[in-house]
């Protein structure tokens, strides 16, 4: 047992002191030490003792009574004592000043330390160890050059001495000096080997500083051998072991950082890691506790800023982001330079981010990427603002710096995938498929939105097996697999059922009779509506209706499964199936504006015009007039009344025109890319005969639809052929309209073969004429128009045969023969007349009459004959063949004089037989086409309006009868056209026009096309639903699934044109 | 089962070729290939490498269908001039020559006994039959109209009858009109029995079943084929597949195959268990018109053919098996 022994005074005893038996009150042993004027260093060791068991008030006591005046007095000569006693006061009031957090407490103890310091200086000015206590003190007090100089003073007396080299050390290590404090520790250590275990803490510190983690951790494990209970070193090394960021050393690290809190619990550095901790243990209470305990102990800056930055996370966890982001803003203050703590900006960009302030937030995560140019999160953080602030560029490229920086970030390809979905489709696919790919190898589940937008872009870039293969694997395994792979049945109905059959959902109920189970998750249905899609697009009719009807039969309420229903019924051309269907889609909702266009478009089949313009109305005003689809097909609506009224009432024709042009440029205005309205408005256009500005309009329209796969636009392509025939050329005109039966129509369309004919016999190319009216008839033979016009043709053939000055007797016998076909075509449309009903009569009367002419000629022709074989004069013939046809061509006036007169419905039916052969219808028709394509852009209503046309066409041919109108007139009119042409663009085109004109020649298409691309809502392709239902966060289905649908009906709408 | 192309004979005619047929082996010669074409002639091909046999002249307008005589002796063709052609096959003489009104002749074929001409009216709405021994009509088979209650004006040209079909025991005639509908008739009866309801779309071509004497195929502008039990009055299958117009369709003799030609370009090949396509054939370059497979027997011949025909111009000959 240690103890001191105070001599007596005068005497040889002592007083022995059992250290560790110190009276409680320290005046005790003042009095005896007073009393026996004992040795300054007894009352030093006395004080330390007293300290050393935590009795620092009578520590304090002690040794103010050793520094009093008296002291001075008695101990004079004493001097180093005396300095010791001042320098263990100044000593302990630099630490009080240290650990004191109140600041004016604070200023106090250093205040008394320096007195202190002053007084031992007093003393010696030169005593190193005042020098020391100084330098302690203003390092302390963060005076760091003054220290600097204080313990410079001791060093360069004594260059060993240890207090001075810990405290120079400490300097260094405060300037960031590492290197030189780690030698100042070393030289300590060297110097004084047996040191407190605290030097090797220093030395530990600066390793870790200059990155010698290893040796560090030596040091700190050096530090704990010599005393276990050292709650720093206990930290630094819990530190150094959460950094080795495995699971075992983060558990060792935290074994450590909660002995060192029992050990030390104010350690605000251990506070704020087990906060950490607790943090990721999502023990929120704990870490709000550390934390504030954390925030009470200490006023270090950055430990601070490192404690509310774990409060604000908490918060942020919690959700309550105001709080996240009030603690995360504490923490920043706390910062001074971004660097050395970057995470709260994070932290608080992302609560901005949260609470939409949007440039906030990209400001902080800014700062963060000034720090880390090549974080990941933080580009994807900013890609996604720039997406929100509307600046798509900037986005793609943060995303695109994001996935190569990080190859295997699935989350980043498939953010990067969504935003480029609107520019770029291919580069779009191949992030979807990259990112499909990453969460395949990293054995994650590939979301179903994921391959379902993999497949739509498939689908899109017409790529249908690779589409097939996305829908399947988003859906997975369920009821619709066997109907898709074809091994379920078809289920043997009732021949009259099947005209509904696309109504029938009996075959679910069956199956689930049958004990199958019919499920349909509701974030499948939208993959198996493309899927449907597909099967359509792929012509499997039949198994794509099944497809909607197992989602009809699960989700009653999808309007576009029934829409899409009726599309295939009517593709059928099961008219009243399409039409109920199209009223089951508007029981669900009587306001859904793609229903009323295609109901529109069906009762404009039916030709139920009076309804249809008010379905058109409104599906229109179901949209505030912003359905540019309904708007067209009012146009269109009013062109057809247009031509349907032309030779009846002029104005009325003038009116319904206007009104059309005015409401295409509506929707020009609204979408000046919009293909189907530029479309229309050339149509008008040439109805009033500006050839060459409704040329001009085709060709870009061509041009913009040839651009892009999805849309398809034969109708513009026939629009140009007409007004190249009106202009007189011939030869293009024929190519343009073979173009377009063979690309779009498969060679079907009988209406384009008659104009391809009338063109030919325009050309009086009969031969070309005649092949081409007999493939017409072989399409369609109850077309009983098409025969007639073959008649005619034949008959101009001989006649222009037998007007050649030179002619073989085989030519003539030809002739002859064909003239007798002429005669039997005739015969047809008398004999169809016949059975038809009363109300023909006067047609029929007109074609007799006709009938009887054309057999008066052919006898005529026979009579040439014998004239031939005769060898009689030619002359004759030719007058009588010239008199056939003046008889022909006076048929013909007396036809169309007849015409008009004729009440409208018989002249539709008229019409059907003749129409083939007038100029005018078949420009009309070709016009309607146009318009009809101009509202296709979007559901299948689209195809409604193709047949629509179809209609229209057969009521224009009525009009038009045998009226050939002579070339000449035509020219007239194309000069008339060009004049015309100014006042034309000022009118109602300038949209579209002016804009194409200015553009660079060169770059013109381009530009157009692009412009066309990125056309509005009309535009099948439109992209923006697809984007939508990308995005990661998790959407209402029913919007998802809505958007999706529209998508692959868009591409329908284009394909269904045809 | 499959398809090879064995042979393709380019601009075989002039001009489109609309409609070909096989016409039976004789104890003299091999079966032949008879194709019509708008070129106004039928022409007859021998052997697998399609050898020009002969070209039969003497229409105009185009030659629409043909048929030939079970025995195989006797050829028919009719043009859109409304004449039908009845020839000698081996010599081309004429046998006589059946004239209708304008526009009331379309598809013809041959009774399984050879006995009967059956003819599409066309316009007439209606099938006639004409005794091939006499050449003279023996009977018309008119499609009833519809009972609506207005009555269209337009239903005459949406009746034009296209195709027609006799059920392999020759009790049943079906016939295929412009709007879709299919109508069944009982031959000896000479009555209308019943519609078969599910294309609105013209039907151009039905065949029977050659091993289900109820089983119907219809081939219509709607891109379906169609499969009825023609008694029962059900639609037993539809299959979608064609992206146009299906024009044509022949069911091969062992009746587990179906061929069909379509406005698409292509020749598909369905097999009828699984009821799906199995094969399709690109060659053609336009609308194929005629699919046909080649009747069983005649020397020594097993392996089964199917030819096609196309606006093309061409005829292509392919292996099936």
């Amino acid at each position: 047992m240690a103890c001191v022994y105070i001599p007596v005074q005068n005497s040889e005893e002592e007083v022995r002191v059992a250290l560790d038996q110190l009276p409680r009150d320290a005046a005790d042993i003042l009095d005896i030490l007073k009393a026996e004027q004992a040795p300054l260093d007894l009352w030093l060791i006395i004080a330390r003792e007293y300290f050393k068991q935590g009795k620092v008030e009578q520590f304090r006591q002690i040794l103010e009574e050793g520094s009093g005046p008296e002291i001075d007095d008695y101990y004079s000569d004493v001097r180093y004592e005396r300095i010791a006693i001042l320098n263990a006061l100044g000593a302990y009031y630099s630490y009080l000043g240290k650990i004191e957090t109140k600041q004016r407490e604070k200023e106090e103890h250093f205040i008394l330390a320096t007195q202190y310091y002053n007084k031992a200086s007093r003393i010696d000015m030169h005593e190193p160890s005042t020098w020391v206590g100084k330098g302690q003190l203003l390092l302390a007090k963060g005076d760091v050059e003054q220290a600097f100089a204080a313990f410079k003073i001791v060093l360069d007396g004594d260059r060993d001495n240890v207090p001075a080299l810990l405290g120079q050390a400490c300097v260094e290590f405060n300037r960031g000096r590492y290197s030189e404090s780690l030698e100042l520790y070393k030289r300590a250590l060297i110097v004084h080997p047996s040191c407190p275990a605290a030097v090797r803490l220093g030395i530990g510190l600066c390793r870790y500083k200059l990155g010698q983690f290893d040796k560090a951790r030596q040091a700190f494990a050096r530090v704990l051998q010599l005393d276990p209970e050292n709650a720093e070193a206990l930290v630094a090394l819990a530190i150094t072991d959460l950094h080795t960021n495995e699971a075992t050393g983060i558990r060792k690290g935290m074994e450590k950082m909660q002995r060192a809190f029992e050990i030390y619990p104010y350690c605000a550095m251990a506070l704020n890691y087990l906060a950490n901790h607790f943090f990721f243990t999502g023990q929120h209470f704990l870490v709000e506790q550390l934390t504030e305990t954390a925030l009470a102990v200490t006023n270090h800056g950055p430990t601070k800023a490192h404690s509310y930055y774990n409060l604000a996370r908490s918060y942020h966890s919690k959700g309550d982001y105001e709080k996240a982001g009030l603690y995360y803003m504490a923490s920043v203050k706390e910062i001074n330079k971004p660097y050395e703590f970057i995470f709260p900006y994070y932290g608080l960009g992302q609560v901005q981010l949260k609470l939409g302030d949007l440039r906030s937030a990209q400001s902080n995560f800014d700062k963060v990427l000034e720090i880390y140019p090549d974080n990941c999160e933080t580009l994807k953080a900013l890609g996604h603002i720039y997406v929100q602030l509307g600046q798509t560029e900037k986005a793609q490229e943060f995303m695109r710096k994001a996935t190569k920086i990080d190859p295997r970030d699935s989350q980043a390809f498939l953010e990067l995938g969504e935003l480029l979905i609107s520019s770029d489709t291919g580069a779009a696919l191949d992030a979807f498929k990259t990112a499909r790919s990453l969460l395949k190898k990293g054995g994650q589940e590939v979301p179903i939105e994921l391959l379902n937008n993999i497949g739509v872009l498939h689908f899109e870039r017409g790529e249908f097996e690779l589409a097939e293969q996305s829908f399947k694997e988003a859906l997975g395994d369920g009821i619709w697999l066997p109907f898709v792979e074809g091994s379920e049945k078809f289920q043997e109905i009732d021949a009259s059922a099947s005209v509904v059959q696309y109504k029938d959902r009996q075959l679910f109920h069956r199956l689930e009779d049958s004990g199958r189970n019919v499920e349909l998750p509701w974030n499948k249905v939208t993959p198996l509506f493309n899927l449907a899609r597909l099967q359509e697009q792929l012509n499997n009719a039949e198994t794509a209706s099944i497809l909607y009807r197992l989602i009809l039969y699960k989700y009653p309420d999808y309007v576009d499964a029934y829409l899409r229903l009726a599309a295939i019924a009517k593709a059928r051309n099961n008219v009243q199936l399409s039409i109920e269907l199209v009223h089951d889609a508007l029981k669900v909702n009587d306001k859904c504006p793609n229903a009323l266009s295609m109901l529109g478009e069906l009762e404009l089949k039916n030709d139920d015009w009076v309804k249809a313009k008010e379905t058109f109305r409104a599906a229109s005003d179901a949209t505030d007039g912003k359905d540019s689809y309904a708007t067209l097909s009012l146009g269109n609506w009013n062109y057809f009344a247009a031509i349907r009224n032309e030779k009846r009432n002029p104005k009325l024709e003038a009116t319904h025109l206007e009104k059309a042009k005015e409401l295409y440029t509506r929707v020009l205005l609204q979408h000046p890319a919009n293909l189907y309205a530029a479309n229309g408005a050339g149509v008008v256009l040439a109805e009033k005969g500006h050839f060459d500005v409704s040329k001009d309009i085709f060709t870009q329209v061509q041009e913009a639809a040839s651009g892009n796969i999805f849309v398809q636009m034969p109708d513009v392509w026939i629009n140009l052929a007409h007004v190249y025939f009106a202009q007189g050329n011939f030869s293009l005109a024929v190519k343009m309209y073979q173009n377009c039966l063979r690309k779009f129509y498969y060679n079907t369309d009988s209406q384009i073969l008659l104009y391809l004919a009338r063109t030919y016999y325009e050309a009086e190319q009969w031969q070309d004429c005649k092949k081409t009216l007999l493939r017409a008839i072989h399409l369609a033979p109850s077309n009983y128009t098409l025969r007639f016009d073959a008649g005619v043709t034949l008959q101009k053939f001989s006649a222009s045969t037998l007007q050649k000055t030179k002619k073989t007797a085989d030519e003539v016998r030809s002739t002859i023969a064909e003239l007798d076909n002429a005669v039997r075509l005739f015969t047809k449309p008398h004999l169809e007349a016949a059975i038809r009903e009363e109300q023909q009569i006067r047609q029929r009367q007109e074609v007799a009459r006709q009938v009887a002419l054309a057999e008066e000629a052919s006898r005529k022709a026979e009579e040439q004959r014998k004239f031939q074989l005769e060898r009689r004069k030619q002359e004759d013939e030719l007058k009588r063949v010239r008199q056939q046809e003046e008889h022909f061509q006076r048929i013909k006036e007396q036809w169309k004089s007849s015409t008009p007169g004729s009440k409208r419905r018989e002249r539709s039916e008229i019409d059907d037989e003749e129409g083939g052969n007038s100029e005018k219808k078949k420009r009309k028709g070709g016009k309607r086409r146009k318009k009809d394509k101009s509202s296709k852009s979007r559901y299948e209503t689209e195809e409604a309006e193709a047949d629509m046309m179809d209609d229209q066409e057969d009521l224009e041919d009525e009009d038009a009868n045998l009226n050939y109108r002579e070339p000449t007139s035509q020219n007239d009119q194309d000069d008339a056209e060009e004049n015309a042409h100014d006042p034309l663009a000022a009118a109602g085109l300038e949209d579209s026009d002016a804009e194409d004109d200015t553009a660079a020649p060169s770059s013109t298409t381009v530009r157009r096309r692009r412009a066309w691309s990125e056309s509005d809502d009309d535009e099948p392709l439109e992209r923006q639903p697809l984007s939508r239902e990308n995005s990661p966060e998790l959407r209402d289905s029913d919007e998802e699934v809505k958007d999706e649908g529209h998508r692959p009906n868009g591409l329908d709408a284009a394909e269904d044109e045809d | 089962m499959k398809l090879a192309g064995l042979k393709s004979i380019e601009n075989s005619h002039d001009e489109s070729v609309w409609a070909a047929t096989w016409v039976p082996a004789t104890e003299t010669r091999p079966a032949l290939l008879m194709t019509g074409s708008l070129d106004e002639t039928v022409k007859l091909w021998g052997s697998d490498e399609l050898v020009l046999e002969r070209t039969n002249t003497g229409h105009s307008l185009g030659v629409a269908s043909v048929a030939a005589h079970p025995s195989g002796l006797i050829g028919a063709s009719a043009s859109l001039d409304s004449f039908v052609r009845v020839f000698d096959v081996d010599t081309n003489a004429t046998i006589a020559t059946l004239e209708s009104p304008p526009s009331e002749v379309w598809q013809l074929r041959f009774n399984p006994e050879g006995s009967t001409l059956a003819v599409a009216g066309g316009g007439s709405a209606s099938i006639t039959l004409w005794d091939t021994a006499t050449w003279s009509l023996v009977a018309t088979l008119p499609i009833p109209r519809p009972e609506g209650p207005k009555p269209s004006d337009k239903s005459g040209s949406k009746k034009f009858v296209l195709s027609v079909a006799w059920s392999p025991d020759g009790r049943r005639l079906a016939c295929g009109s412009m709007d879709g509908t299919i109508s069944v008739f009982d031959v000896a009866r000479a009555k209308f029995l019943h519609h078969l309801e599910g294309h609105f779309m013209p039907v151009r071509s039905l065949v029977y079943s050659p091993i289900e004497p109820r089983l119907l195929f219809s081939a219509s502008d709607d891109a379906h084929v169609h499969m009825y039990d023609s008694e029962k009055k059900s639609l037993v299958g539809a299959m979608s597949g064609h992206a146009s117009w299906v024009l044509s369709l022949d069911v091969s003799p062992d009746g587990q195959a179906l061929a069909t030609g379509s406005s698409d370009r292509t020749v598909r090949l369905w097999d009828l268990n699984m009821r799906a396509a199995v094969q399709t054939m690109s060659n053609h370059t336009d609308q194929v018109w005629g699919v046909a497979f080649r009747p069983p027997g005649g020397t020594g011949v097993r392996s089964g053919r199917l030819a096609s025909v196309s606006d093309d111009k061409s005829i292509s000959l392919y292996d099936y098996s």
